[in-house]
């Protein structure tokens, strides 16, 4: 038998201590990684600049449908946006359709709770707080410099916090019980280790409360001053119900503990949001988008084992999470490294989870919000498993990217998206798929953001 | 110091390597199993933790998990095989056997970290192929690459 210092491999475990250390503080040792992977593709990057010539953009036929269904996307999103029939009585009638480009912070639920708009403090100066999405309730706007916003100053983009942030406010809400009658609450933020991210917290009724045992009531908002001098509308959704308890027995009735609340669209998956301004706002017209989103020219080479959805990026420097986009569709996120490459991986081999924006191939159909992730991928087509669809059947239709970061604006095209058949809330999407060096073009927001 | 160059310039192409083998046709395999077997059982034991590091960077470069994911992924398992280092040491069955088991291993370890820390990796899925393919090539794989540069230079005498 070895002696201990030798038979334990110290400096292993030590190394494993600062892969630790590395994973929560991930700012840190970004730039290592970026020169040790960069540094490691240089072998790569000889042998990719002896592969051929990039194929160029493609031809214009296909770059004027893929914007035609773009701008299609657009229009039908703006139209199901504010589609909001609670605000009448408001002073605030002109609705500003922003898109988010990020998100942070936990909130109830585990649950991201605060949204990044791509218009700033100032440009949103003349709306109300109140946020929403069709005609749900989806948060409030922060102010610059109070709050969760203290550091922020009127420039910055704008902060939304949604229902469940640590910090949001109580709000009166109802919901239609099944036997008859309304039960009035108040509804707060769930903690981080909740089921869900709103929690109600005091009923009107606490004795036909504790019967209530349907899951799935949708809750919506009462007339509410809020102590920003603002008013809630009635009427707006917020979400639905999730009961936690014991469920009946045999011998028994059911025993609920706790009634808490999803909000209507999975806080991941929102990719733009509707603020409202005032009649007779002071600050002029605001242009279709706030915030410019570079586009810088590259080159994707494929790595070897790039059937598996690697490729190696070369020709400019590029941010962690940038989309990179051939001919108007999505190939994939770029992660940015040393001595000006990257490395992309493409939608198909991507396993984290994504915002995207399906639209039906039914021109009526609104289009719709999904939060996903790819399971499996063969080739060009692509299995996406939807989150919070409920088992629900989707629609077949074009599949595009939603809010995934300031690098990765929504409205990129993915692919053909139908659903997977015996498995609800799946997609089949159909992605192209091309091999060879090509000319992208990738996507960089300012700083800041 | 040249078997250090050589290290640090070569092993982080094995990942490559393993691609092309792939592209080519030829039956699938892990390079983090031969990895983690080589340190494990093979390497100069007080060199491990500085090999270790450019075979991460090697693994950052065919999946997107970061680096720091890659180290725990490839040093986890070496970390528990090295105290069995005595009991398992050229032992080439028994070598199959651990091949196969970390080609379950390795994978269920990337998507376990990958879930914790937010960074999903595109190696996470057991594929039985490989699985089979290292359990297989596993013995022979290591008895010819313990006698090329620069894994010679790092073997540890027996």
């Amino acid at each position: 038998m070895q002696k201990k210092p030798t038979a334990f491999p110290l400096g292993l475990y030590g190394l494993l201590l600062f892969a630790l250390c590395w994973l929560v503080l991930p700012a840190a040792g970004a730039p290592l990684e970026r020169l040790a992977v960069g540094a490691a593709c240089g072998v790569a990057r000889v042998m990719a600049s002896l592969f051929g010539a990039p194929a160029a953009a493609a031809s214009s036929p296909t770059r004027a449908l893929l914007a035609e269904r773009t701008a299609d996307l657009h229009r039908r999103v703006v139209a199901s946006d504010v589609a909001l029939p609670a605000m009448p009585a408001s002073p605030y009638r002109q609705p500003v359709h922003c898109a988010v480009v990020g998100m942070a912070r936990r909130g109830g639920g585990g649950e991201l709770a605060e949204l990044r708009l791509d218009r700033s403090y100032d440009e949103l100066a003349d709306c109300s707080t109140i946020i929403t999405k069709g005609d749900a309730l989806v948060g409030f706007l922060a102010r610059p410099g109070h709050g969760p916003a203290v550091d922020d100053v009127p420039s910055d983009p704008a902060r939304v916090l949604l229902l469940h942030h640590p910090a949001g406010r109580a709000l009166h809400a109802a919901v239609d019980i099944p036997d008859g009658g309304r039960l009035r609450f108040v509804l707060r933020p769930a903690a981080v280790v909740d089921p869900a991210p709103l929690r109600v917290s005091l009923w009107d009724d606490p004795w036909r409360a504790a019967r209530l045992d349907h899951a799935g009531l949708l809750v919506r908002s009462l007339p509410q001053v809020l102590t920003d001098g603002g008013e809630l509308p009635a009427g707006l959704r917020i979400g639905t119900t999730r009961v936690w308890g014991y469920p009946a027995t045999a011998d028994g009735d059911s025993l609920t503990l706790g009634i808490f609340v999803a909000p209507v669209v999975s806080p991941r998956s929102l990719s733009h949001v509707v603020a409202w301004r005032g009649e007779g706002a002071t600050t002029g017209d605001l242009p279709e988008r706030a915030v410019p989103v570079a586009l810088r020219a590259a080159v994707v080479h494929d790595l070897p084992g790039a059937l598996h959805g690697r490729h190696l990026l070369v020709g400019c420097t590029v941010a962690d999470g940038s989309a990179v986009v051939h001919d108007g569709c999505l190939l994939g996120l770029a992660r940015g490294l040393a001595f000006g490459s990257g490395l992309v991986t493409s939608f198909a081999a991507s396993r984290h989870r994504w915002s995207l924006l399906l639209m039906p191939d039914d021109p009526e159909a609104p289009p719709r919000e999904l939060e996903g992730e790819v399971i499996a991928a063969d080739g060009g087509a692509v299995v996406v498993r939807c989150r919070d669809v409920a088992g629900e059947r989707l629609a077949t239709g074009q599949l595009f990217t939603g809010s995934n970061g300031p690098h990765c604006p929504a409205g990129l095209w993915i692919g053909h998206a139908s659903p997977r058949d015996r498995q609800p809330g799946a997609l089949d999407v159909v992605v192209p798929v091309i091999t060879g060096p090509r000319a992208v073009e990738v996507f960089a927001a300012e700083e800041g953001l | 110091m040249k078997r250090w160059v050589l290290w640090y310039l070569l092993a982080p192409q094995a990942w490559l390597l393993a691609g092309l083998w792939r592209d080519l046709g030829l039956p699938p395999f892990d390079a983090a199993v031969f990895a983690c077997l080589f340190l494990g059982f093979f390497a100069e034991r007080s060199a491990v933790p500085w090999l270790l590091v450019p075979l991460a960077v090697g693994r950052a470069l065919v999946d997107p998990a970061s680096l720091p994911v890659h180290l725990l992924v490839l040093g986890v398992p070496v970390a528990v095989l090295l105290p069995l280092r005595g009991v398992f040491h050229r032992q080439w069955f028994a070598l199959a056997i651990l091949a196969a088991a970390l080609g379950v291993v390795v994978p269920r370890l990337g998507a376990l970290l990958g879930r914790w820390f937010e960074q999903p990796s595109a190696g996470g899925y057991v594929d039985l192929a490989v699985v089979l393919w290292s359990a297989v090539a596993a013995p022979l794989v290591l008895h010819v690459v313990m006698r090329l540069p620069p894994m010679r230079a790092f073997g540890e005498p027996s």
